[in-house]
C-alpha cells in the first residue's frame, strides 16, 4: 500500500486457529432442540403432502367420472330448452363478424384459387346470356369502329371510280412535282401556303352524313337525323 | 376509341357517333381543301376548252347541215375555200370565246366546278371559302378566257394562285366530294348546295 508521503509498504496477514474453549451445554441443548423441531416439521409437511395428493387424486377421479356422465346430460337438456339459432341472431353482431371475416380475406384471390371457373362457365347457360346481349347495336358499333363503309368504298369503288381517282392522284403528284421544281429554280425555301379558306365539300360531307345517315344503329326502328340534309356550304347568289 | 357502353349511351341520347365518312379514298383526305397546283388546273382547263372546241365544231356541223335544208340547190364547195354554208372563222372564234365564258360563269357560280374541275377533283371558291357569286364568276370567266396565260402564275406563286386568283381573290382547291355522275355511284351536289338524297 502507498502512504501519503509516497512510501510503498507491504501488509502481511497471518491466520492462526483460535484456541478451543470449554463446550457450552446450553448451545448443545439448543442445537438438539432445533434439529428435533426441523425434523418434525419436515416429517409433518411430507405426510400432509402425501395425504393431499392421495385425496385429490381420489376426489378428482370420482368427480371427473361424475362430470363425464352428468355434463352431456345437462348440456343436452339445456340445448333442448334453448333455440341456439335465435340466441345467436339476437345476441351476436353477425354483420360485424362477417365484415371482419371479409376484410381479412382476399375474396377474389380466394375464388381464383379455390373455384374452378371453367367448370362454372361450362355449366352456364351461354345462350341465355347471348339472348340478353344487344347483338344489332353491338354489330353496328363494330362496323362504326372499324369504319367498314370506308373499307368497302376503298375496295369496291369500281373500275371507273378507280380510274378517276388515279387521274386525280396523278394530277396531285404532278402538281407537287412542278411546285418543287419551280421552288428549286426560284430558290424559294418556304413552303407554299396551300391552306384555302372554308371547308371542302368532301370533308363537310362527313358532317352531312352524320345528319342524313339512314342506318339504324340501335336496331330499334328509330333513325337519328332520318331525312335530314345539311348544306355543303353557303349558298351562292 | 369509343367503348360500347359510351356508344350505346350516345345513341340513346340521339348523339351522332362516328360518321360513315366522306366518299373519298383514305389516302386522298390529306390534301382536300388545299389549293391545287398547275398541272391539275391546266388539265381541267384543257378538258373544258376541248369540250368547248367540240361544241363549236358541232355547231359548225349543224349549221352546215341546216344550210342544205335551207338551200339544197346551190352546189357545195369545200369548207376551206368557201364560207357560204358555215359561219365565218372569226364568228366561230368569238362564239367559242363566248360559249367558254358562259360555260365557266354558270359552272363556277352554281357548283363551283366545270366538267374539267369535276374530273380533276377541283372547285373554285371565293375569299370566304364559299362559292363565287354570279358577278364574280362572270368577271373571272372573262379574265380566264381572255388571258389564259394567267394560269402560269400558279407555277411561281407561293400559294398556287393564278393571276386571276390574285386579282379576284379566288382559289381553286382540291375537293373530291363529287365526281362524274354514274362513276363509282357518286352523285353531284345539288345546285343549292345540299347533299343529294341517296
Amino acid at each position: 500500500m502507498t502512504t501519503d508521503d509516497g512510501i510503498l509498504r507491504e501488509v502481511v496477514l497471518i491466520t492462526r486457529p483460535a484456541p478451543a474453549g470449554p463446550p457450552n451445554p446450553l448451545d448443545a441443548l439448543r442445537d438438539v432442540f432445533s434439529s428435533s423441531v426441523g425434523m418434525a416439521t419436515y416429517t409433518a409437511s411430507t405426510f400432509a403432502s402425501l395425504i393431499e395428493q392421495t385425496v385429490s387424486y381420489a376426489v378428482s377421479t370420482s368427480v371427473n367420472a361424475a362430470l363425464d356422465r352428468l355434463v352431456p346430460v345437462i348440456a343436452d337438456a339445456i340445448i333442448e330448452r334453448i333455440d341456439l339459432t335465435d340466441l345467436v341472431i339476437e345476441q351476436v353482431d353477425l354483420n360485424r363478424i362477417v365484415n371482419s371475416a371479409l376484410d381479412s380475406l382476399d375474396l377474389t384471390q380466394l375464388v381464383i384459387d379455390r373455384v374452378d371457373i371453367n367448370a362454372i362457365v361450362a355449366e352456364a347457360d351461354i345462350e341465355a346470356v347471348i339472348d340478353r346481349v344487344p347483338i344489332i347495336p353491338l354489330a353496328n358499333y363494330v362496323i362504326d369502329e372499324i369504319d367498314l363503309p370506308q373499307i368497302i368504298r376503298d375496295s369496291t369503288s369500281g373500275i371507273a371510280g378507280d380510274a378517276v381517282s388515279t387521274v386525280r392522284k396523278q394530277g396531285v403528284g404532278a402538281d407537287q412535282l412542278v411546285a418543287r421544281l419551280a421552288d428549286r429554280v426560284t430558290f424559294r425555301r418556304r413552303q407554299r401556303k396551300l391552306e384555302a379558306p372554308g371547308e371542302p365539300e368532301s370533308l363537310i360531307d362527313r358532317f352531312a352524313a352524320d345528319a342524313s345517315t339512314t342506318h339504324d344503329p340501335l336496331g330499334d326502328g328509330e333513325k337519328p337525323g332520318d331525312g335530314e340534309t345539311i348544306g355543303n356550304e353557303g349558298t351562292s347568289t | 376509341m369509343t367503348s360500347f357502353r359510351e356508344y350505346r349511351e350516345a345513341m340513346a341520347n340521339g348523339t351522332a357517333i362516328e360518321a360513315p365518312g366522306p366518299l373519298l379514298p383514305s389516302d386522298a383526305m390529306a390534301f382536300q381543301g388545299e389549293r391545287a397546283g398547275f398541272v391539275s388546273r391546266t388539265v381541267a382547263a384543257g378538258i373544258d376548252v376541248a369540250l368547248i372546241f367540240l361544241t363549236v365544231l358541232g355547231t359548225v356541223a349543224v349549221f352546215w347541215m341546216i344550210s342544205f335544208i335551207i338551200d339544197p340547190m346551190t352546189p357545195g364547195t369545200p369548207l376551206t375555200t368557201s364560207n357560204d354554208r358555215v359561219p365565218g372563222v372569226g364568228i366561230m372564234i368569238v362564239y367559242g370565246y363566248f360559249l367558254n365564258w358562259a360555260y365557266w360563269t354558270v359552272c363556277w357560280a352554281t357548283t363551283g366546278r366545270t366538267i374539267g374541275n369535276l374530273v380533276m377533283g377541283l372547285r373554285v371558291i371565293n375569299y370566304k371559302g364559299e362559292r363565287v357569286r354570279w358577278v364574280g364568276a362572270a368577271v373571272r370567266a372573262a379574265f380566264c378566257t381572255t388571258f389564259p396565260f394567267g394560269l402560269l402564275w400558279v407555277i411561281v406563286s407561293g400559294a398556287n394562285r393564278s393571276v386571276q386568283d390574285v386579282v379576284m381573290r379566288t382559289s381553286v382547291i382540291y375537293d373530291w366530294a363529287v365526281t362524274i355522275p354514274g362513276f363509282g355511284g357518286l352523285k353531284l351536289a345539288n345546285p343549292d348546295g345540299t347533299r343529294p338524297k341517296e
